[in-house]
């Protein structure tokens, strides 16, 4: 109970932070949006139907346009020496990850909302007729995606590198979100029973639980000195 | 590493090289049998076996070279 | 370097050679052509062997980071950095000779294969592990974040496999690990384990060679900072 008390503090600090300044949300909508204008110039329809290739454009805005909030996920707090107050105080090193992880879940949902807004519009793509699976799907498929980002963030941020580097440490790893979900969720789209994507769900939660355990696990290695 | 050990490497790879160099003078081997086979084959297969005795003889010289370095470094 | 490690690992180095001299003269004498695709398919008795040790060795990573992580032992973390050298050298390898031969034998340089694939990810992983040491300040800062990368990468390689299986498969079935036993011809399985074989030794003297390089330049760093006469930490040595 305590332990999610504190979870519940920290995302609710970061939530807070988030919906005053409107930082990441303001940079990955604006990204969305645009990449959605350029997409529509970028794709000849004479050539290719904008519904054959949603799911990919989707899933790639959802990763690029995620990657650019994940990058500042510790940002602040590397400021002015403030993550050294939040790893003072008595909070276990894997809620401090956990609670990461669920302020980028609920950032990333929103982005991923606006995403499917822009290209339903843009596009006038056909979602299907599976509005839950579809849900579930895009779900699971971000929250793994996140439980790496958020690993690999905190890391990247005290680098000299920066974020340009958390592109090279989580796009490997991403390969199975990227595969599971671009198909499910055109199968979804080309509105083929949910049978036919029980077993990407299946292995896009696998794919969440395991990159939620390593992540709680290794990251006081990554944030302590 | 002493300067012997690491002449000892570099002689030991370059014998390691030897069967292609008595190949690729010798010609093809066997060319009547193989007449009918596409020599491009041949090309690929000496291209990919020289890469990677290159890469690695590459490997070893530069293990050897920093070995050289360190070592002259801890001397002084 | 310390006398064990230099005679060790050139008692495997000599050894390997050895049977590198052995491969070679099965490959280019004795082993029967393949008879689909012909004398290319010889690129098989490296290109199987360096995926072998190129795996090899990053299970080596994956070990020595975890307990690196758990004992904060600095020899593991040279261990671990010695074998990804050598991973990326043998993924390189692979990824080169790969299109070689798939050039010939397919008529594509590239294929979405699921090991090839795989092979390319394992690259890029390894890069990210040394990305993340060279660009920190802070060398155990560094350590502690490649350890993190290694451990990570291992974990998900499983599910990154069964991921691009799932996508597609072009690539010539297993024709050694399967389960009613090999079903590749007795002279070509003989040249593949001398291959095996040969590749794990060199991989491992020169292991061993790069371990020793390591140590003996953290000796150094340790002495040019703290200045002569200060005891080195365990595990450092020259």
């Amino acid at each position: 109970m305590e332990y999610l008390r504190q979870m519940g503090a920290l995302i609710w600090k970061d939530v807070v932070i988030e919906l005053r300044t409107r930082e990441r949300i303001a940079a990955m909508g604006g990204f969305t949006v645009l990449v959605g204008v350029l997409f529509n110039y970028a794709i000849d329809p004479t050539v290719v139907e904008p519904q054959a290739i949603a799911s990919a454009l989707i899933w790639m805005t959802i990763v690029f346009g995620g990657m650019l909030g994940l990058g500042r996920t510790f940002h602040l707090e590397e400021e002015e020496g403030a993550f050294q107050g939040i790893l003072l105080s008595p909070i276990p090193r894997d809620a401090l990850y956990l609670g990461k992880v669920v302020a980028n879940f609920i950032l990333l949902t929103a982005v991923t909302i606006l995403v499917f807004g822009v290209f339903t519009l843009f596009f006038g793509i056909q979602l299907g007729g599976h509005p839950l699976a579809l849900v579930g799907v895009v779900l699971l498929g971000i929250l793994g995606f996140v439980a790496i980002g958020t690993l690999f963030s905190a890391m990247s941020a005290r680098t000299s590198m920066g974020e340009s580097l958390l592109p090279i440490l989580v796009f490997p790893l991403l390969i199975p979100v990227v595969i599971y979900g671009v198909t499910a969720t055109s199968r979804l789209f080309q509105g083929l029973p949910v049978s036919e994507v029980d077993g990407n769900i299946r292995m896009l939660g696998a794919f969440a639980v395991v990159a939620l355990a390593v992540g709680a696990g290794l990251f006081r290695f990554v944030v302590e000195e | 590493m002493s300067k012997l050990n690491r002449w000892f490497l570099a002689l030991a790879l370059l014998i390691a090289f030897l069967p292609e160099l008595a190949q690729a003078q010798s010609g093809l081997p066997d060319a009547g049998a193989l007449a009918s086979q596409n020599l491009r084959g041949y090309t690929h297969m000496f291209i990919a076996y020289f890469i990677a005795w290159g890469l690695i003889l590459g490997w070893v010289v530069s293990i050897a070279r920093r070995l050289g370095r360190v070592e002259k470094a801890l001397r002084e | 370097m310390s006398g064990k490690i230099r005679w060790s690992g050139a008692v495997l180095g000599i050894l390997g050679l050895a049977l590198v001299l052995v491969v070679h003269w099965q490959v280019f004498y004795w082993v029967s052509t393949e008879r689909t695709m012909g004398v290319v398919q010889r690129i098989f008795y490296i290109h199987v062997p360096a995926a072998w040790v190129a795996f090899m060795a990053f299970g080596i990573v994956a070990v020595c980071s975890a307990v690196y992580l758990w004992l904060e032992d600095e020899r593991l973390d040279m261990a671990a950095l010695a074998a990804a050298e050598g991973g990326m050298l043998f993924t390189s390898i692979v990824l080169l000779t790969g299109p070689l031969w798939g050039r010939v034998a397919w008529g594509t340089w590239w294929t979405w294969e699921p090991r090839l694939t795989l092979t390319l990810l394992l690259f890029f992983i390894y890069l990210g592990y040394f990305l993340v040491r060279s660009s920190t300040e802070n060398s155990e800062r560094g350590k502690r974040f490649a350890a993190v990368v290694g451990i990570v990468g291992a974990l998900e390689i499983p599910l990154i496999h069964v991921s691009v299986q799932f996508f597609r498969s072009l690539h010539p079935e297993p024709v050694v690990m399967t389960p009613e036993g090999p079903s590749l011809p007795g002279d070509m399985l003989t040249t593949l384990f001398t291959g095996l074989a040969a590749f794990t030794l060199l991989f491992l003297a020169f292991f061993l060679f790069r371990y020793g390089l390591e140590r003996m330049k953290r000796a150094l760093a340790h002495r040019q900072l703290a200045g002569d006469g200060v005891p080195l930490p365990e595990g450092v040595s020259s």
